[in-house]
């Protein structure tokens, strides 16, 4: 035995700040990322792309580019007949468009070849026959009466109309003090990840097998869809997730390349490299989609809210997708952050010919939650009321179940509000302010993983397997996607805690299908919550494990075993045994030791019986509150972020470092789509797919953001903890324009508040008072 | 982006050498700090046969500051006149415009020569290939219409230079030197009002230094540039002030655009203004020469209109500051 390790007290992981486990290969460049890992001589694939928005598909001659030299294959839409979807009962997505494009860069073709110029040449020699259709690039001209249908089966273009109604909403309206309704305009965002999309597809032509190096959040997804369409067993196939740069949802489903990457090095019998441009990124899509929302609120004089009724229009893309959860996801998050006695929700996903929208960071809760939080604001006023005692009037007291059908084990927004109140000054500075200076405040939430996975298998949510070896070394083998968010170090925590071990003694390994354990993959906030109980789980049966070898050796009862991760002795004595000496014991006999742990949501958190109650259910929410501090130029419409008061309840921080890195992220990410981002089509055509016209905020734009973590433990969570990485992020954005309105009393209906749009509301409200003034000064005169 | 198009490249010792290996090829191109030229050409915007390296020309990056005035050669890099404390003293409008250019990671690179001759830009044009064939190209590259004024004849991409009207403000002067000689002109006549052909140089010709002179005593100049976000950012309107004040009165006043226009210029009719004191009447009429003499299109994703007010807001407050500064 180690003399030293005798001495090391237990090892304490959880609330540690722990820099991730990765992130010295990130930082010095030794990551290797999708990109990075093409062999010498794997062929160089590429896509040919719509340049038309709609249109009926009459030929796609690829004769010419196939005869060319060094042109080893070229697939299209005849390549494959099945169409995959990352929702089981909306699957209407071809990796190659069939019959019909629907919208500008939807891929149409693909060649690998020897190399980029020639894989250049071959695209230009394919020769298509396209019969143009209408096009809607709006979701009003989509739902127009006489519009072509871009899928079948679906009359106006309705992707899915949903009508949800709880409660006595007429009775909550009728008993309020005050009812508003509101129109707003969101535009579309994208998530701009850090790495453009990238695969690497190898066939091996002499077992009929494939490999898949992917960007992706959803290894198990990509699989399925593999399987699927090449026609392929699941066990023939095996997807490798490497290093990823970030994600926000653009990769929480099977995208289109993945699959043509596949198709490519079947075809050519080889490996393929498929590396997208950050247009061709861009036009992968699966952003936040444009989206309208009339918002009907009803108050009490004391700020209660007696009854909601939300309409909310999505324009979301050419595909099916993730669409339909989105838009339920609108109507379900209106719940679970205040008291609703009473909610009507019409919901209306539209088929429109631009890029497939899906899930970004925040799926479904953002739009909803600025044009909620905006008129409790406005309300707030009206009522004279401060914004703080309104939400404060609405407080949820946990456990509580929303009256749609969402448990609500845990709740610490109020302590969020007390902190961003006092920390930012609020009572202090509000109304003190110079013109031009504001304050505004907000809430949101979010789930910890939905309670019901997308794709129904029975299993359990989340697996982790752990390994012990001669050399006393864990590897803990995790499905679960590391995109940057830090789930690999928050899985080596929780395991290093339940056996208080020192972290050197565990080694993440994540992502290889035919080595770690299937898992869902990285979205709705799952896996902190989700694959961290699951590693508890299996912590605690290698602890018991260790205990019993430990047991033997001391030759007394497990339970007389005091257990102290590098040491053990038998309580109350000092008979001692170092944990080397334990893992000898452990694997006499045994060899190898391979433990697992499962875990599955609790039943009640699952959710109503209603069509589509399953869509905004968790185990846990977060919560967050938060204060900007705005400086408005009225001369220009440039709105500064002056600073950002934030606090978060994460139930409790397991990693408090990753957890203000995902806050600040989430923040920031919300800032974004607030003052600058959006997407826009010319004719369908995306004129802002790169980083100079999608104008994500610099570092210039990056404001002081003061992060408090709130603790109010989830009786579900692992360690008590629940989602950090997307809850804060909604309530910046109302939080933003509210103190706009503070500054200088003007209220957007439409985001992002760009400064030409915030210019011209200004010079709109001039000229309306200037109106105003000419007609009482008239009707003065006229006395 | 895709991958850069085969070129053959020429690295020049001599200035003599490079106007002959440019002279000699009509399609080849110079590059310095590439930072325009390579995205374009990563963008399948056009593919020069031979690209002439100008980093080995001798005294192509030397500059001096004299209270004569300054010259400023063409290879000096954005990062360098950016920090250099005599351009921050003598030229600050200068100094401020270099170090408002795209990123730190640009400037290390990027040239005074190239900031000169960027190419213009606009929405229908600063995309990929697929894009822009997908639309029918444009009349700037491969097409008949200019998206932007589809009625029209001219090409209306926007200069969105930052140098050239802080130059230009500061009454500076750029030396070429072609197959046909050298010339110096008065830097505003390096640009003609034409997103297609918006430079008036001799085909092999090049800008190889800045001369500018020295400043009127008690003469103060600005840069500010109007853009959604503070750092990356092409001006969606640029505006450049020399302004001499003497005894409460206007001596001289110099304004200078970019972003708006597909060349930077001169904003006319300033002189009538000197004599006259700094106050609310004169800004309003500085605000709406800027408005009037502005043309933005819609050549940016920002809306023109935001930027013929902005200018307009940006210069008032050039005018304003330095003379609050004089006083």
């Amino acid at each position: 035995m180690n003399p030293e390790a005798k001495r090391l007290p237990p090892a304490k992981s959880v609330g540690v700040r722990q820099p991730l486990v990765d992130g010295v290969e990130k930082v010095t460049g030794a990551a290797r990322y999708t990109a990075d890992l093409a062999p010498r001589g794997a062929l160089v694939g590429a896509i040919l792309r719509s340049p038309v928005a709609h249109a009926r598909i009459r030929g796609v001659d690829t004769s010419r580019a196939r005869a060319m030299p060094g042109v080893r294959a070229v697939v299209t839409g005849e390549d494959c007949a099945i169409p995959y979807g990352v929702i089981p009962i909306a699957q209407n997505e071809f990796p190659l468009a069939r019959d019909r494009v629907r919208y500008c860069g939807e891929p149409l073709a693909a060649v690998a070849a020897d190399d980029a110029a020639t894989a250049q040449a071959a695209l230009a020699a394919i020769e298509l026959d396209l019969e143009p259709l209408p096009a809607y690039f709006d979701a009003k001209s989509a739902r127009a009466e006489g519009a072509v249908q871009l899928h079948e089966g679906k009359p106006g273009n309705l992707e899915r109309a949903v009508e949800q109604t709880f409660g006595d909403v007429d009775g909550g309206f009728a008993k309020a003090d005050l009812v508003r309704e509101h129109a707003f305009h969101y535009a579309e965002v994208n998530h701009a990840m850090m790495e453009p999309n990238a695969a690497v597809a190898h066939w091996d032509a002499e077992r009929g097998r494939l490999t898949l190096h992917s960007v992706t959040q959803v290894p198990y997804y990509v699989h399925l869809a593999l399987a699927r369409c090449l026609q392929l067993d699941e066990s023939a196939i095996r997807v490798v997730k490497p290093f990823v740069g970030g994600g926000f949802g653009h990769r929480t489903e099977t995208l289109n390349f993945e699959v043509i990457a596949g198709l490519l090095a079947r075809a050519a019998g080889g490996t393929v490299r498929l590396e997208l441009s950050r247009e061709e990124t861009f036009l992968t899509h699966r952003g936040r989609p444009e989206t309208d929302v009339r918002m009907k609120i009803g108050l009490t004089k004391t700020g209660a809210i007696t009854a909601i009724e939300a309409e909310v229009v999505q324009r979301g893309g050419a595909y099916a997708g993730y669409g339909l959860v989105t838009i339920l996801y609108a109507g379900a998050l209106l719940h679970a952050i205040y008291r609703v006695p009473a909610s009507r929700y019409h919901g209306f996903r539209v088929y429109s010919n631009t890029p497939p929208n899906g899930a970004m960071r925040g799926h479904g809760s953002v739009d909803v939650r600025h044009a909620f939080e905006t008129m409790l604001d406005t309300m707030a006023g009206e009522l004279g009321l401060d914004p703080f005692a309104v939400r404060r009037a609405n407080l949820i007291d946990a456990p509580h179940r929303t009256i749609n059908d969402l448990q609500v084990n845990s709740c610490g927004l109020g302590e969020c509000l007390d902190i961003v109140e006092r920390r930012s000054g609020w009572r202090e500075r509000r109304g003190k302010l110079p013109r031009g200076r504001g304050l505004g405040m907000a809430c949101s939430h979010y789930v910890s993983g939905s309670a019901k996975p997308v794709h129904w298998t029975g299993e359990p949510h989340a697996v982790i397997n752990l390994k012990l070896d001669f050399d006393g070394g864990i590897t803990v083998l995790t499905g679960a996607s590391d995109i940057g968010q830090g789930s690999s170090t928050l899985i080596s925590q929780a395991v290093a805690e339940v056996l208080r071990l020192p972290m050197s003694r565990l080694t993440v390994f994540a992502n290889d299908s035919v080595v770690t354990p299937k898992d869902n993959g990285s979205y709705s906030s799952r896996v902190s919550f989700m694959v961290g109980n699951a590693a508890i789980r299996a912590a605690d049966e290698m602890k018991r494990v260790l205990v019993a070898a430990a047991a033997r050796r001391l030759e007394v009862s497990p339970d007389d075993v005091e257990w102290n991760g590098e040491h053990c002795r038998v309580a109350g004595t000092d008979r001692e045994l170092g944990y080397r000496d334990v893992v000898t014991e452990a694997l006499r006999d045994a060899g190898t030791i391979t433990v697992k742990g499962t875990w599955s949501t609790p039943p009640e958190t699952q959710g109503g019986s209603f069509r589509g109650a399953a869509v905004g259910t968790s185990a846990g929410f977060s919560y967050a509150a938060e204060v900007v501090e705005v400086e408005v130029d009225e001369d220009t419409g440039m709105v500064r972020v002056v600073q950002v008061w934030v606090a978060h309840d994460c139930g409790r921080a397991i990693n408090p470092l990753a957890v203000e890195g995902q806050v600040q992220g989430s923040v920031w990410m919300g800032m974004g789509q607030a003052l600058c981002e959006e997407t826009q089509y010319l004719d369908g055509l995306h004129v802002r797919a790169n980083l100079l016209d999608y104008r994500m905020p610099t570092i210039v734009e990056s404001p002081p953001i003061d992060t408090s973590i709130v603790e109010a433990p989830d009786p579900n969570g692992p360690f008590g903890a629940k989602e950090a990485g997307e809850g804060s992020l909604s309530a910046f954005l109302p939080a933003l324009t509210n103190a706009i309105a503070d500054a200088i009393g003007l209220r957007l209906d439409e985001l992002p508040a760009s400064p030409d749009r915030v210019l011209e509301a200004i010079v709109a409200r001039r000229r309306a008072e200037r109106v105003r003034r000419t007609a009482k000064a008239a009707a003065q005169e006229a006395d | 982006m895709e991958r850069l198009p085969a070129f053959e490249l020429k690295r020049p010792t001599s200035l003599a050498q490079a106007i002959e290996w440019l002279a000699a090829t009509p399609e080849a191109r110079a590059i310095a700090g590439g930072t325009d030229l390579v995205p374009n050409l990563r963008d399948g915007i056009g593919a020069p046969p031979v690209l002439v390296d100008l980093s080995r020309v001798p005294g192509f990056d030397a500059y001096e500051i004299r209270t004569a005035g300054a010259r400023i050669g063409a290879g000096v890099t954005l990062a360098r006149l950016a920090s250099d404390a005599g351009v921050a003293a003598a030229l600050p409008a200068v100094s401020a415009a270099a170090a408002s250019i795209a990123g730190p990671g640009h400037r290390s690179v990027a040239t005074v020569g190239g900031n000169l001759c960027v190419d213009t830009r606009c929405v229908y044009y600063n995309q990929s290939e697929w894009w822009r064939k997908s639309n029918g190209y444009c009349l700037k590259h491969l097409g008949d219409t200019c998206h932007v004024a589809p009625t029209g004849t001219r090409c209306h991409a926007a200069y969105q230079g930052d140098l050239a009207p802080a130059l230009i403000a500061c009454g500076a002067s750029v030396e070429l030197a072609g197959p046909r000689g050298t010339r110096t002109i008065a830097l505003e006549d390096l640009y003609r009002d034409d997103g297609l052909a918006h430079l008036a140089l001799e085909p092999g010709e090049l800008v190889v230094a800045v001369a500018v002179p020295a400043q009127p005593r008690g003469a103060m100049s600005a840069y500010r540039k109007a853009r959604a976000r503070g750092a990356i950012d092409f001006p969606l309107a640029g505006v450049a002030v020399r302004l001499a004040v003497d005894d409460g009165r206007i001596a001289a006043i110099d304004v200078a655009l970019t972003g708006t226009n597909s060349r930077p210029f001169r904003l006319a009719g300033t002189a009538a203004w000197v004599g006259r004191a700094v106050d609310d009447g004169l800004l309003a009429e500085l605000g709406k020469a800027v408005q009037k003499q502005v043309s933005p299109m819609r050549t940016t994703v920002t809306q023109s209109n935001w930027r013929r007010q902005v200018a307009s807001v940006e210069a008032q407050r050039l005018v304003r500051d330095l003379a609050k500064v004089a006083s």
